[in-house]
């Protein structure tokens, strides 16, 4: 019946809406027919034609009526009144359009804001999965206790794949590596990336490959005897132009020859957030990127490295999932009591792993967005009070339409559409900002190997947002000056437009408005220092070590099959080489160096003379592999004790050296050099500390002092390594001198990175946190200035109502410097409830961030008594002027002023 | 002059919907109609015939098509829908059983 309905109606009211024209001239044509008949009629019943066209217009009871009647009938007034209102809106905010274009260019920047802050929580939280319902998907994590979110090994993948019930298909991947691919046989091999699946992994997460097909089950059977390839579409685009003939063509991967069996397709960028791989390879081929010659992938039950997602089953719920792979964790436990001792497991789903504890840019980024939000109030609050004043000039406009018999909802309607109009141009205005904040941060390169990938976009999603924005804007800074200004009372409103009828009650909100603008500055001002001090800060503690005169290069055997003994001899003769060369002063091998762009291994270990906790098996710390000329090189100073020596080979003691917050937190008060450690656990491998080095900032400039432990490279063999060369003069000169060298020991190795250290760190340290501090800053000064341009406003604008009242307090008597005073009170409360709010806020944004982002060391006080002074100042010069003019004006002048 | 009885509410609307359901009709020929059937009892001010009109068209009941007359003069034909049919059936019905109810209760009262 509706659907009957509808079929009928809704042509009519399209036709309605868009033919109005041609539905008018028949509206004429209809009556007129009506009345040519009527007049006949009226001729012949005798009457002159005259009076039978006076008669029948009679006849139909006011033709205008009947006509507004029908138009009625069309039932789209809403919207024609909607149309109605809008133009009669962009008329009223043309007359004042310094006003309007101060509320549209405020909203544009609040909204702006918010949007890219919405793309980047959309982007690095928010936005599910590339794959077909994404909800089910969750991933599976080994749980330790420092770490929640862990990999599992291959055997645990299997045995949890086999025990488990919930999951259509549980899929294990390897982290992104790099791999050396060459086309053909001959060609040097490029650095790309490329990552380890299970067989099952396209088929279980439902991504259909573009062109030829995914991994078959047996593919993924046997270690190293299918060397298949699936290649991603970026890549597939870039190095083959989209050929669809490249299925059943071989590559080559780190010297291995692979068939290229399928692409994926450009739906699945991959589950990685910041990069997308160029290769899938099946686990069996996992000997392409052994890293450890130690440990066996395929049989160790501790090489932990594959992360391992499931596809709930339908009807499975996330709570069975969690108690059955509890039940799983406990029997490795019970089964494997020396690798799993303390280790759990848990489901995590797809936010909970993206707002993990032990990372920090997605933390960055609910900041931003939430300082973002405050500059959106901020804009809004501003845009309320100038339209509260606004509404308050017309009030004499709204008297007469309310006396006249307009409806108040019908005028709250005119007024809030005029608002609307006023956020869809900031909405406008908002996306170009934006679109620039979002290029901003596609701008930064970032110097890794593999291309970095920036999510932040601007997708229909992002658009949605501001759309949503610009709407909830609309009615937060609209309604209330809408409701106010309606609620004229007529007999005043029509005698005077000067006089503030009700006073108490706007007053009020205003001064509500002052409080929270001063409240919401404050703590975006208080934000933004406090981020900018912890920075710079940061980098300049960040001096522990020499930055200048460095170059540094990266390179992996593995990708021309070097075996161990091979890339143990190579690095031996890379060093002597370089350090033989004219214009270097030093040389030296690390696996990441202080705020590279690598992540640093982690050591497991149990401290001699340290009494462990009853519940614990080992603690661990950071480290890093390196050689006899690192400390030298890097200029990382050897407080006590010695650093790393030639003479710390394979079958020498084994060593180790540890920084000062590792001794400090271990041997408090004895002397390190000569203790022990043993890797592991309490029987595991003895190590001797022979150095204490100084503890620098590893990761970010803003961390705490972290553990830190160094081993040599010659004891603990790894493939990948980065050379570090110290030059005389400019380190660019050594560049080519290096490239030589490396020739002539390989010419297929491939060389990665190579460029200078204080390029990487100026980007890691300095300008990549300094760009997201500089946005922020930037918040903190539109925020600022929004808020002293909405609070001069607001200030000055209560002064002039008041404007009668000071003259007839200087007529009886009172003094211009009561009248300041009198003015400046009122101002100077107002801010002080403004400034205790907005210094609660502050302090609790200042813990939140100090606990969560980085360490700039307890309660900001130099913040503080930066900001509150130079708030009050502002305020209070807000406040001084209007008053000021006030207490001049003649008293005769003011008691007429309206 | 005396503004005729107005209608009861809604009545015009069956009114309309029945002289329609018997051949399509424009504007002026309804108002004719409307006075020749009912021999002038019922008077409809013919200002709010072509509201009336609008809004069944509006709600789908009846549907207009512009069309020459016998004078050859382009003018608006107002026909039945399939809606308005059913509309037709349950306003008489309506009707039906109201005015039976009514007549019962006049009577009643002259006993």
């Amino acid at each position: 019946m509706w659907l009957e309905r509808w079929w009928f109606t809704v042509p009519l009211r399209v036709r309605s809406i868009f033919r109005g024209g041609q539905l008018e001239r028949e509206l004429d044509e209809e009556l007129q027919f009506h009345l040519d008949h009527k007049i006949e009629e009226g001729i012949a019943k005798g009457l002159s034609m005259e009076e039978a066209r006076r008669a029948a217009l009679r006849s139909m009871d006011g033709l205008e009526q009947r006509k507004e009647e029908m138009r009625d009938a069309r039932r789209i007034h809403w919207l024609t009144d909607f149309l109605d209102d809008t133009r009669y809106a962009i008329r009223s905010l043309r007359r004042s359009s310094g006003l309007s274009a101060f509320v549209v260019i405020t909203l544009a920047l609040g909204i702006g804001m918010s949007a890219a802050g919405f793309s980047m929580v959309d982007g690095l939280i928010l936005r599910p999965y590339p794959v077909p319902h994404p909800a089910d998907v969750v991933s599976l994590v080994s749980t330790s206790r420092d770490d929640a979110f862990g990999d599992f090994s291959y055997r645990e993948y299997l045995d949890i794949r086999r025990q488990t019930k919930s999951y259509d298909g549980v899929v294990a991947s390897g982290a992104m590596q790099t791999v050396g691919f060459s086309a053909n046989a001959g060609a040097t091999p490029r650095v790309r990336g490329g990552m380890l699946v299970s067989a099952n992994y396209f088929r279980v997460l439902g991504v259909e490959p573009q062109l030829g097909r995914g991994f078959r089950d047996d593919e993924d059977q046997v270690a190293g005897r299918d060397a298949v390839v699936v290649l991603g579409r970026d890549f597939w685009n870039h190095e083959f132009g989209g050929d669809p003939s490249v299925v059943g063509r071989t590559v080559r991967l780190n010297g291995i020859d692979f068939t290229a069996i399928g692409v994926a397709p450009e739906s699945f960028p991959g589950l990685l957030i910041f990069s997308r791989p160029d290769f899938y390879i099946p686990l069996a081929m996992e000997r392409l990127f052994s890293t450890s010659p130690q440990k066996d992938f395929f049989e160790d039950r501790d090489d932990r490295q594959l992360s391992v997602k499931g596809r709930l089953k339908a009807g499975a719920t996330l709570q069975q999932a969690r108690s059955e792979l509890a039940v799983i964790a406990q029997n490795f436990e019970r089964e494997y009591p020396k690798i799993n001792r303390d280790r759990g497991a848990a489901v995590r789903t797809q936010l909970e792993m993206r707002t993990r504890d032990d990372q920090t840019e997605w933390k960055f980024i609910v900041v931003f967005a939430v300082l973002a939000i405050a500059v959106l109030s901020v804009a809004c609050t501003n845009v309320a009070g100038l339209l509260l004043s606004r509404a308050q000039t017309r009030t004499r406009e709204i008297a007469v339409r309310l006396a006249m018999g307009a409806g108040r909802f019908r005028l709250v309607r005119m007024l809030l559409t005029e608002t609307l109009v006023l956020a869809c141009l900031g909405g406008l205005g908002g996306v170009g900002v934006a679109y620039g904040a979002i290029r901003f941060f596609h701008t930064l390169s970032i110097p890794t190997e593999l291309p970095t990938f920036i999510p932040f976009q601007l997708d229909a999603r992002v658009l949605i947002a501001s759309v949503a924005l610009s709407m909830v804007s609309a009615v937060a800074c609209g309604m209330a000056p809408a409701l106010q200004g309606t609620r004229a009372d007529l007999v005043n409103g029509l005698k005077a437009s000067g006089v503030d009828a009700s006073g108490r009650k706007r007053l009020w909100s205003r001064n509500a408005l002052v409080v929270a603008q001063v409240a919401m500055s404050l703590m975006l001002l208080t934000a933004s220092f406090l981020m900018m001090r912890g920075f710079h800060h940061g980098v300049a503690a960040a001096a522990g070590f020499a930055k200048d005169h460095l170059l540094m290069s990266g390179f992996d055997p593995r990708l021309v099959q070097y075996n161990a003994a091979q890339t143990q001899r190579f690095y031996q003769h890379l060093v002597e080489r370089v350090r033989a060369t004219p214009g270097v002063q030093s040389a030296g091998l690390t696996r990441n160096p202080p705020l590279g762009l690598g992540e640093f291994g982690r050591i497991a270990f149990v401290p001699d003379d340290f009494q462990m906790p009853r519940d614990r098996e080992n603690f661990t710390s950071s480290m890093d592999t390196v050689d006899d000329g690192f400390f030298e090189t890097m200029g990382v100073p050897i407080l006590r004790g010695r650093g790393i020596l030639r003479s710390d080979t394979a079958d020498a003691p084994r060593v180790a050296v540890v920084n000062e917050q590792f001794a400090k937190h271990y041997w408090l008060g004895a002397d390190p050099v000569g203790k022990h450690i043993r890797l592991d656990g309490r029987t595991g491998a003895s190590i001797e500390v022979v150095g204490v080095a100084r503890t620098v900032t590893y990761r970010q400039t803003t961390e705490r002092p972290t553990d830190f432990v160094y081993v040599p490279l010659a004891q603990h063999p790894n493939p990948r390594m980065i050379l570090l060369v110290r030059s005389a003069g400019d380190p660019h000169q050594l560049i080519d001198p290096l490239k030589d060298i490396v020739r002539s020991l390989d010419a297929n190795l491939p060389m990665s990175d190579t460029r200078t250290y204080e390029d990487v760190y100026r980007y890691n340290a300095v300008e990549g946190p300094g760009a997201g501090i500089e946005i922020v800053a930037v918040m903190g000064a539109v925020g600022l200035v929004l808020a002293i341009a909405g609070l001069y406003g607001l200030v000055a604008y209560t002064v002039s109502r008041r404007t009668r009242e000071i003259g007839i307090r200087m007529a009886v008597g009172a003094a211009p410097s009561d009248v300041l005073r009198l003015v400046m009170s009122t101002g100077l409360v107002l801010v002080g409830i403004g400034t205790a709010i907005g210094l609660a806020m502050g302090f609790t944004l200042e813990q939140v961030m100090n606990s969560t982002l980085f360490n700039a060391g307890g309660v900001d006080i130099a913040a503080y008594l930066m900001v509150v002074p130079s708030m009050f100042l502002i305020t209070m010069l807000a406040a001084y002027v209007p008053a000021r003019r006030a207490s001049r004006i003649a008293p005769t002048e003011a008691l007429r002023y309206e | 002059m005396s503004k005729p009885t107005d209608l009861v509410q809604g009545t015009l609307d069956l009114l309309l919907l029945k002289i329609l359901a018997l051949e399509p009709l424009h504007g002026w020929a309804i108002s004719l109609r409307l006075k020749s059937i009912s021999g002038d009892v019922l008077q409809v001010s013919e200002g709010s015939l072509y509201p009336a009109l609008h809004k069944l068209e509006q709600e789908g009941w009846i549907k207009a098509e512009w069309k020459q007359t016998e004078n050859n003069r382009r003018a608006k034909f107002y026909s039945l829908t399939r809606l308005g049919r059913k509309q037709l059936e349950s306003e008489t019905a309506n009707w039906t059983r109201l005015s039976a109810a009514i007549t019962r209760i006049v009577h009643l009262s002259e006993v």
